[in-house]
């Protein structure tokens, strides 16, 4: 089953996309903050990592970049606000699959999600 | 002990109290003007006391021309967060609630039931021989999408046929379904929410606008007060100085205790600065320009500058401290001004300023006949004069700021 890890400070965001993707055959693992996520990553090697940009502690950019200097090229989706178009940049310059704006359509989360992890799912 | 099932006669009763609840709740929210706040108690009511999984408002946002889920409350998981999702014109709840041949599909329910989409989607089956018609496909739609949103009902809020917000419902604790008075009552709150969403707007609009008139008025007059300096050539720049020394003036003595001014007074003496020679325009130019002294007969006309000001501002009905200010700013606290040789208290306050702000800056500039003083002969002048020519505490005030180096 493909693994999917949801990074966001907000606890509903979490909650609601673990429902979510779970209901469409994802096993999704949820880290609360940068330093959580870093470790999950290693620890639990997910397929495919959505990223919000927006966090307290250690953004979302500061997570990818930390990421691609440790040699590690986990497929990642960036969660942006609107009107980021530097910040977007700027983590398209260290890689990533794709971002997607809050407030976002449903569906297109869901396509963009299922599109990256693919045959993955069961 | 036994758990009997309830009679009919006690759901009835639960029923009824339920509906005097909500019904005392909305008229608590009527004195709410906040649509924020109003939908967000509408929405802690809705899951608290009717016992509903979630609950959720799509609101309608002008400035992303979309609806987005702005409000929501419930169990983890079920609840879609707040600010998260949005739903563009072509979503298909969006298009449902929009679309005048969908939407009478909904008009004897209030609302989009799941339960019903079925019924409806094997109704337009029958209606419609030839299949794969829009609705059946936009019925589809609609139940896959609140699925997702893990909503049972969907109750549209409009005003005025425009959808301003849907009310999104998870299933009740309890399992059943929704009742048609239930339905009713959501679409009444749905429409206290509409209502407030619309003034809401309507208030913002009214204070743009309201924003947008004072600025063009402040605009105004200022334009108004530079004509005069098109006609009069040493007065350029004069009216803009004198207003900005008056309002120094002022602002200096609220700040050492010698008058409680207003916000509004500080605007009136603004636009009383900017139009204090406003009158100037009826004053032939042959006098304004003259290099050298004014016979008595032509400082007679110049003094008439004062009084014909306040009667070619009179249709702008501005308010007395201005017309007092542009009148009366060449009286003298001994009483040998004009037009009414007036004394010491007499003046109106916005006159005794714009007076002092005047002289000084009439003393500091270059005429056709003569050299300006400098700042240190004006000062000097100025403070010579006060209970002569000028009010003590205007003075006082003036000086002080020449102190502190402002002027």
């Amino acid at each position: 089953m493909a693994k999917l890890l949801v990074v966001d400070d907000e606890q509903d965001i979490r909650d609601f996309a673990k429902s979510f993707f779970q209901k469409r055959n994802i096993n999704v693992i949820t880290a609360s903050g940068g330093a959580e996520a870093l470790e999950l990553i290693e620890k639990e090697k997910p397929d495919l990592v959505l990223l919000d940009i927006h966090m307290e502690e250690m953004s979302g950019v500061e997570v990818l970049k930390q990421l691609r200097q440790n040699k590690n090229d986990i497929k990642v989706i960036m969660v942006t606000g609107v009107e980021e178009e530097s910040i977007v940049n700027e983590a398209n310059s260290w890689g990533i699959r794709g971002y997607i704006h809050k407030p976002l359509v449903l569906e297109e989360l869901e396509k963009i999600v299922i599109g990256e992890l693919g045959t993955k799912r069961s | 002990m036994i758990n009997r099932p309830k009679t009919k006669d006690q759901i009835k009763v639960t029923q009824i109290n339920f509906k005097k609840e909500l019904e005392a709740a909305s008229k608590s929210m009527i004195m709410i003007h906040d649509p924020k706040l109003l939908i967000k108690l509408i929405i802690r009511m809705i899951v608290r006391k009717l016992g509903i999984k979630h609950a959720g408002m799509v609101i309608y946002e002008a400035d992303q021309d979309a609806y987005v889920l702005g409000i929501s409350r419930g169990e983890p998981g079920l609840k879609i967060p707040q600010g998260f999702t949005r739903f563009d014109k072509e979503s298909p709840i969006i298009k449902f609630f929009v679309t005048k041949e969908y939407k009478a599909l909904t008009v004897s329910r209030n609302a989009i039931v799941s339960d019903d989409i079925n019924r409806l989607i094997w109704r337009e089956g029958v209606l419609d021989k030839t299949g794969g018609n829009g609705i059946r496909k936009l019925l589809h739609d609609v139940d896959e999408q609140m699925r997702m949103l893990n909503t049972t009902a969907c109750v549209p809020a409009y005003y005025r046929h425009k959808l301003l917000a849907i009310l999104l419902l998870g299933e009740k604790n309890d399992g059943t379904k929704f009742e048609q008075d239930e339905l009713d009552f959501f679409a009444a709150l749905a429409s206290d929410a509409a209502m407030a969403i619309r003034n809401a707007q309507l208030f913002k609009g009214l204070e743009a606008e309201a924003l947008r008139n004072r600025q063009l008025f402040l605009r105004t007059i200022l334009v108004l007060g530079s004509t005069i300096e098109a006609k009069d050539s040493y007065t350029r720049g004069h009216t803009e100085r004198v207003t900005k020394y008056a309002l120094a003036i002022a602002h200096q003595m609220k700040d050492n205790g010698s008058f409680e001014f207003d916000e509004q007074f500080f605007e009136n003496l603004y636009i009383a600065g900017m139009l204090h020679d406003i009158g100037k325009i009826g004053v032939p130019e042959a006098i304004l320009n003259k290099k050298g002294r004014l016979t008595v007969e032509e400082y007679e006309t110049m003094k008439l500058h004062t009084t014909k000001g306040v009667d070619i501002v009179e249709p702008l009905k501005l308010p007395q401290v201005v017309l007092d200010g542009i009148k009366y700013h060449h009286e003298t606290f001994i009483g040998s001004g004009y037009p009414q040789k007036l004394k010491a208290e007499q003046i109106p306050i916005s006159a005794a300023i714009i007076s002092v702000a005047d002289c000084l800056d009439a003393m500091t500039t270059d005429r056709p006949y003569r050299r300006g003083l400098t700042k240190e002969e004006a000062i000097a002048e100025i403070k010579n004069n006060a209970g002569i020519q000028f009010r003590p505490d205007v003075v006082k005030a003036f000086i002080e700021l020449c102190e502190k180096g402002i002027v």
